[in-house]
């Protein structure tokens, strides 16, 4: 077992879906057992991967250039498409977020799904994101991993949609899967230009391909916005990331595995993966990534403070972490953004399952309805508060190693501005996340009812976010050449994943105490603004009003986008309905039948059904043939 | 040898006279009969190019032999349908025959 077997990963869970979607309702527990055993299986083979990943980097990280194995899928006379799994270091870091996540989002949903009519159906979808997620970290060609990349992308639309009777939901399912296809527009437009001059979809061919000048400069930039452009769907970056705080209409646990720590850094993971390209091309594809991604962070902070759904403030920074990754991108830095996407993954999904065991508890979600929650509820409160303090950044805590090798890579790449940007975003998180755990946790509870019978949900669920608790506190440690070495990649994270060359942890004070003193004075003001009955908060939202309406309508996005679809799309949509209508239907179909029809009206009065007339229109015709035939005759000669 | 024009000459006067038939007459066997001598006329062009053409193969013989086969079995069938006309409209008169109209 090694790399050469890594298709096994995702293979169990796609074995275990099609089990569940023949015999699950046969299954004892509707197979909730089959869904977390195998997702179980696929996180125990993570480790022989890991390891012979290991021996093969040995003692040269510079030589290796990744493991896995392919298979020939459609080959003609001079067109071949090979289908393969590739392990490396980025792959492997992905991985083992993907599988530990799912292992303990799948335990949790048990006991938060429990008793749902369609509980089953649940872990049948849960198994084929799962090994669709899989699928599109291992494929080694874009082509095998735009289908995996569709195909989490259905599963999000199933999951969102889950609760499809209430109108919202099946709503937001419609409005995810539409926004994000927009950009897989762009992802399937990218890919088929890439394919187009290297004859290949093959990730580290096209590379090499790239590198060794094989592409037109202006060609390959418009090529990799286009698979950016994916990227932007998929990770919710503006314009396309209007989709994910609707995206929280599906049940908890899913916006804990998919819209936090799986899914939607698929996008970052793509542009890692594809980052060689980015270089090559011309420098202004990669400003457009850095832009994107600080308009994003800048965006989804500020929404994250009028926001009043725990979930949605939630979703709010997770739109801020993927801006944080982008930025990190945009600088070049794969070290950062996959730090990121590593530690994110963790303590993002135990916020939102925190905040799963939130709505489970009192069944709402409206932070105005919430409040004093720590003393009924303190297994919750507890790893709630580790994850926005990650979240916000404070030492030692995973997001605050992570969010510093951001800054790092930003401050030694970029303009001052960026940076200056990315400084003040920090700030701004510290505050909205001290709102959201003030008003949802402490002081008086403004829903006595609903306090009264808060109670944690069980060990079931207690036990994923107690776990999940260890590597939000220790992950970002990984930076330090000990604890790498103990996990196995020596030097630390910048010596395991690295794009240009493998570099050392360095611990920059400045950097580190500045954004220190950002993230804490974002703590303090916050705890000013919002302690006990928030009036200061109240008094400055009252004097801000403009401000406050233009936040929590998110800035109007959201409008604007179904103002044009409103009238521009169905405008458009109504002149070519009308060209459907009257010149296709009416003129072509209808016409054509009618033609047929009135011919056929006027000509049957021919059919007089006495002989002498057709035999004299048979005697008539042939004289008139023969006539015709003997005069082109002549003619010729 | 006789040319062949004559052979044509005769065929083609055959033949129109048969034309003349299905045209004029109204009465089905009559039309009947001038069928059959337009067929026949066409035989005797198969023969003559036979013969002029390829003496040494048989090919307008046989296509004679087969249009006699043919024009026999069609005269059964074209008689039996006369004859139920007849049954069921007292006339033989292509005129009076026209059900099969719109």
């Amino acid at each position: 077992m090694g790399m050469e077997q890594a298709w096994l990963i995702p293979a169990i869970p796609a074995a275990a879906f099609v089990l569940l979607l023949l015999f699950g309702p046969y299954i004892p527990r509707r197979g909730d057992w089959v869904a977390i055993l195998a997702i179980g299986a696929s996180f125990v083979l993570f480790f022989p991967v890991l390891l012979d990943l290991q021996d093969a980097i040995g003692s040269d990280p510079e030589a290796f250039q990744g493991g896995g194995k392919s298979w020939e899928w459609i080959s003609f006379e001079g067109f071949e498409i090979d289908l393969g799994f590739f392990v490396d270091e980025i792959t492997i870091v992905m991985l083992v977020v993907v599988s530990f996540v799912a292992l303990l989002v799948q335990i949790y949903s048990v006991s938060y799904m429990r008793g749902d009519p369609r509980y089953g159906w649940y872990f049948t979808v849960m198994c084929l994101f799962t090994a669709s997620m899989l699928t599109l970290v291992l494929a080694d060609n874009l082509l095998f991993m735009y289908a995996a990349w569709e195909g989490v992308g259905f599963c999000s639309f199933l999951l969102i949609g889950f609760w499809w009777e209430k109108r919202s939901a099946a709503e937001a399912a419609k409005k995810a899967f539409v926004t994000t296809r927009i950009g897989d527009v762009g992802f399937l437009i990218g890919i088929i230009m890439l394919w187009d001059k290297a004859d290949t979809f093959n990730i580290q061919e096209i590379i090499e391909f790239a590198e060794g000048g094989g592409y037109d400069e202006t060609y390959l930039t418009v090529a990799v916005l286009a698979l950016f452009a994916g990227a932007v769907g998929k990770s919710g970056q503006f314009p396309l990331h209007v989709w994910l705080p609707d995206a929280m209409e599906g049940p908890t646990p899913v916006s804990a595995l998919i819209h936090a720590a799986t899914m939607v850094v698929a996008g970052v993971y793509m542009v890692a993966r594809t980052l060689p390209l980015f270089v090559v091309a011309d420098p202004i594809a990669l400003d457009i990534v850095m832009a994107i991604g600080l308009i994003t962070i800048m965006l989804s902070a500020t929404m994250g403070l009028a926001a009043t759904d725990i979930k949605r403030v939630i979703a709010y920074s997770t739109l801020n972490s993927l801006g944080l990754m982008f930025v990190a991108l945009g600088s070049l830095s794969v070290t950062a953004a996959m730090l990121y996407l590593f530690v994110h993954g963790f303590f993002k999904a135990m916020l939102f399952l925190g905040a799963g065991s939130v709505i489970h508890a009192t069944e709402k979600q409206e932070v105005s309805e919430l409040g004093g929650l720590a003393r009924k509820m303190p297994i919750t409160a507890l790893t709630f508060l580790l994850g926005t303090l990650a979240m916000i950044g404070i030492i030692p805590l995973s997001g605050f190693w992570a969010k510093d090798e951001v800054l790092v890579a930003v401050e030694h790449e970029q303009s001052t501005a960026a940076y200056a940007i990315l400084l003040s975003s920090l700030f701004i998180t510290g505050l909205y996340m001290t709102r959201l755990y003030i008003l949802t946790f402490l002081f008086e509870a403004r829903d006595k009812e609903a306090n009264h019978h808060a109670h944690e949900g069980g060990l079931l669920m207690a036990l994923p976010l107690l776990i999940l608790a260890v590597p939000t506190v220790i992950a970002g440690f990984v930076v330090f050449d000990a604890v790498g070495e103990a996990l196995g990649f020596v030097g630390g994270f910048g010596q395991f994943v690295w794009l240009e060359e493998p570099h050392e942890f360095e611990f920059h004070t400045d950097i580190a105490v500045l954004s220190t003193v950002l993230a804490g004075s974002g703590i303090v003001v916050g705890w000013i603004l919002w302690q006990g009955k928030a009036t200061l908060a109240t008094r400055i939202r009252d004097t801000l009003s403009p401000v406050a309406a233009l936040l929590s309508n998110r800035y109007y996005i959201d409008q604007v986008y179904q103002w044009a679809i409103d009238n521009v799309i169905l405008g458009i949509s109504k002149i070519v309905a009308w060209f459907d209508r009257v010149v296709v239907n009416d003129t072509g179909v209808d016409g054509s039948a009618g033609l047929t029809y009135f011919a056929g009206f006027g000509l049957k009065f021919t059919q007089t059904g006495r002989l002498p007339n057709y035999a004299l229109a048979i005697a008539v015709g042939a004289i008139v043939l023969a006539v015709i035939f003997i005069g082109y005759e002549v003619g010729v000669n | 040898m006789i040319p062949i024009n004559h052979f044509l000459v005769l065929s083609a006067i055959i033949f129109s006279i048969g034309m003349y038939g299905v045209l004029a007459r109204r009465n089905a066997v009559l039309i009947l009969m001038s069928v059959e001598l337009m067929l026949q006329a066409v035989s005797i062009n198969f023969i003559a190019f036979a013969v002029y053409l390829h003496p040494e193969q048989f090919t307008g013989m046989i296509f004679a032999v087969f249009v006699i086969v043919v024009a026999a079995a069609e005269v059964g069938l074209a008689l039996a349908i006369i004859l139920r006309l007849f049954r069921n409209r007292q006339t033989a008169n292509v005129d009076e025959a026209d059900m099969m109209r719109w």
